[in-house]
């Protein structure tokens, strides 16, 4: 059983940033749905490990029935067929690195590359075939870890690493990016910009960088940025995407109402959306919600919270979940 | 306004750009010139030789070309067709392509030819013959190199009178020093033969045959196989700026070695990359640095047009520039369409073998030639693999130890006291199958 497996890790369902992300994607492939992207009869192909969250909304509030599940850890075999929650929900035990090149050309996909882990060499591989293969008016997301590389991310860079002997710091995260995406950083970065506030920065370079590199062999498309978030439930995550367009899905999207929205970002040079959810009890969220959508610097009166986080609440009070304790 | 020189000069020809090219490659760039010939008088296109059936004609005797490397001299000579009067004086001893439209397949740049007779020598004698009319040249190139004018003597003289006859010889003398002594080592006539072999598969036998000190060249085609019902391999095509691309990655049949493992890229037919696993086909940065374990790896990329220059060949025609737009676009596809495979292959070798690896290994072992031209007519897919199907078990072994004593109580019931253990168990289990079970 490998440890480094998410699902042994995350209790995906649990995450309020990751389901407001969730439903920030959904909402903005509604929008391109009515913007006359058939987005029912796409392929989702995704990792849905053994909880399938995604495909669940997927498929129930986008009628999606394409549906394709990755998974690369062995012994989470019968779990991951165990808990698939539709029948139209396909799963398979292979790594992205040899199901992506082998997606049909004849229809449009959703592939969300949602990585557990921090920047890897097999990432930016699988990117590379996505954007190789995808058809024109596809979305490519993808997601990646942003805190610093742990100890045995840092192995396969030293296998001689000594971890009893030497704490991870800047220096060894430059190695360790510099192992796995040389050709994606620019040019005379230094230890700094290695630093662990500077991570998610140089991750999004690296994306932007691989998202790019692929798509001008393609001479006749373009890679629209449609997504690009930064969240934190437990470790800090950047999730980067956009569509496949030829000059006819440009048109499309660029006439759809995607640009009304807040987390909508056409350009990668735009600071991220930053998706943070703001701690409140139940009978906070439901007196915020009546006054929702509320006026610039409105403020409540019954007890006190900054203007900036009734902000923050009212760019996400649409996505956000509300957990309850159900018994089974 | 002043003006600085920019003059060309001779010695640029004769002793700069002569260093990029290999002997052998000098050669092959004149038999490359030779098939041309005749491709192009016989109207015969690289589709048809690579995508076609195999590409002879039994009404069309196919060309001959006969090459001479010795220390004293370096020959080609073929029964191509011949160079008209007028491509003599107008175009092929310039440096340079023509600007008329390319009607050649194999001849981009215009300076194959020259390059190759600078290379090789001082002294160069052409004589070239169609059916109707004929021309010879002869040349020292030190004498001409002294000379101001960019002109070579040319003289007229009758045709071959048969289009089986026509063709064109080339003699290069005096030879160089280096070029010599590179000859005298020995190696380079074999080299030029196995060079030739896995240069022109789609040409030899097809349309000329290739003779090399008097050996006869046998094409060696790019290795690709499948293994009906459980291999099947990965096919792309698209076009772009004219260039239309075929792309097939798989599994090479039989006993392979790393030298043979990896790319092939043809330019018209023409291989012009032979077993690549480097960057240049996306080894070692989109896909994993070459390994001995992906040695049955095999991908073929060819690149046609019916204008060469648009081909993303280099002028030596042994490598690719990197700089085409076609070619970036093929390798990103190259490099996609190869993982399924690099996987595949990696399965044989799992930390705790499985009879499934066994099934893997034999897949890869079993996997049989297959004609490229049999893999591009299909519509494209990717790479896949489906585990052969296990044959339903029949009979399994029942074993266990049993005590002698009831042993013996079975050998005095039945009054059989030479029975084996082996005959007691079968006939307890007969029995029992006979009187407690149902019919089938």
């Amino acid at each position: 059983m490998s440890e480094t497996s998410s699902s042994y890790r995350v209790q995906y369902d649990l995450r309020p940033a990751k389901q407001v992300e969730r439903r920030m994607i959904i909402d903005a492939l509604q929008r391109l749905s009515t913007a006359g992207f058939p987005i029912t009869d796409y392929q989702y192909t995704g990792f849905g490990a053994i909880y399938f969250v995604d495909f669940i909304l997927f498929h129930k509030l986008l009628g999606m029935s394409r549906l394709l599940s990755l998974e690369q850890e062995p012994s989470l075999i019968s779990r991951v067929e165990f808990n698939k929650p539709f029948s139209c929900v396909d799963t398979r035990m292979f790594p992205a690195s040899s199901e992506i090149p082998n997606l049909s050309r004849d229809i449009q996909h959703i592939v969300w590359l949602d990585y557990d882990g921090v920047m890897d060499k097999s990432f930016l591989s699988d990117i590379q075939s996505a954007m190789t293969i995808l058809s024109p008016g596809s979305v490519l997301l993808v997601t990646v870890d942003v805190e610093p590389p742990e100890d045995y991310d840092y192995k396969e860079v030293d296998p001689d690493f000594d971890s009893s002997k030497k704490v991870l710091g800047p220096k060894e995260w430059k190695d360790y990016f510099e192992y796995h995406a040389s050709s994606f950083l620019r040019l005379g970065l230094s230890e700094e910009d290695f630093g662990k506030s500077k991570l998610v920065l140089r991750s999004a370079e690296i994306l932007r960088a691989a998202f790019t590199k692929s798509i001008v062999a393609r001479p006749e498309l373009e890679f629209l940025p449609m997504f690009h978030f930064v969240y934190k439930d437990s470790h800090k995550m950047l999730s980067m995407g956009g569509m496949i367009t030829g000059r006819a899905e440009k048109r499309q999207l660029r006439a759809s109402t995607l640009r009304d929205t807040v987390y909508y970002r056409d350009t990668f040079d735009a600071p991220p959306f930053e998706i943070t959810v703001p701690r409140l009890t139940r009978k906070e969220r439901a007196y915020l919600d009546r006054q929702m959508p509320c006026a610039d610097g409105w403020v409540p009166d019954e007890f006190v919270l900054e203007a900036e986080e009734v902000r923050r609440y009212s760019e996400i009070y649409r996505f956000l979940p509300a957990f309850a304790e159900i018994l089974l | 306004m002043k003006y600085a020189s920019a003059e060309v000069r001779k010695q640029f020809f004769t002793e700069m750009f002569t260093r990029d090219i290999s002997l052998e490659d000098c050669v092959l760039d004149l038999i490359d010139n030779s098939i041309d010939s005749y491709l192009v008088k016989h109207g015969i296109s690289t589709a048809q030789l690579i995508f076609g059936s195999d590409g002879t004609d039994p009404g069309r005797p196919p060309g001959a070309i006969n090459v001479t490397c010795t220390e004293r001299q370096i020959k080609v000579a073929d029964t191509c067709g011949g160079i008209s009067r007028p491509r003599a004086v107008n175009d092929i001893f310039c440096f340079g392509y023509e600007e008329a439209p390319h009607r050649g397949r194999l001849g981009a740049y215009g300076v194959g030819m020259k390059r190759a007779l600078f290379k090789i020598g001082n002294n160069f004698h052409i004589v070239s013959r169609t059916a109707q009319e004929g021309f010879e040249v002869s040349l020292k190139v030190d004498d001409w190199v002294e000379q101001e004018e960019w002109r070579i003597p040319i003289t007229f003289i009758e045709g071959a009178d048969s289009e089986k006859k026509a063709g064109t010889s080339i003699t290069i003398t005096e030879l160089h020093e280096e070029v010599a002594q590179r000859i005298k080592q020995g190696g380079v006539p074999n080299n030029i033969l196995n060079d030739a072999a896995t240069t022109y598969p789609y040409f030899l036998d097809r349309c000329v045959t290739l003779n090399i000190n008097n050996t006869d060249v046998s094409p060696e085609p790019v290795p690709l196989g499948e293994k009906d019902g459980v291999v099947k391999s990965a096919n792309e095509k698209f076009e772009q700026n004219g260039v239309r691309v075929t792309l097939v990655a798989t599994i090479a049949p039989g006993q392979r070695t790393t030298e043979q493992a990896g790319w092939y890229i043809l330019c018209n037919g023409r291989v012009v990359v032979r077993g690549n696993k480097d960057d240049l086909t996306g080894w070692g940065s989109d896909l994993a640095s070459f390994q001995p374990k992906y040695r049955s790896f095999a991908g073929l990329a060819s690149f046609e047009s019916d204008d060469p220059l648009r081909l993303p060949w280099t002028t030596t025609k042994r490598g690719i520039n990197r700089e085409s737009g076609v070619f970036i676009q093929a390798r990103g596809l190259m490099a996609t369409m190869s993982k399924p495979i690099l996987s595949f292959l990696n399965s044989q070798y799992p930390s705790d073998p499985t009879t499934e690896t066994a099934d893997i290994r034999g897949a890869v072992e079993g996997v049989t030639r297959i004609d490229f031209k049999d893999i591009a007519s299909r519509p494209p897919s990717g790479f896949s693999y489906k585990a052969p199907k296990k044959k339903e078990k029949k009979t399994d072994w029942v074993r266990f130890q049993a005590s002698v004593a009831s042993l013996d109580k079975v050998r005095r019931h039945v009054r059989r006291p030479s029975l084996t253990p082996s005959d007691i168990g079968k006939l307890t289990l007969d029995h029992f199958v006979k009187t407690e079970c149902a019919a089938d």
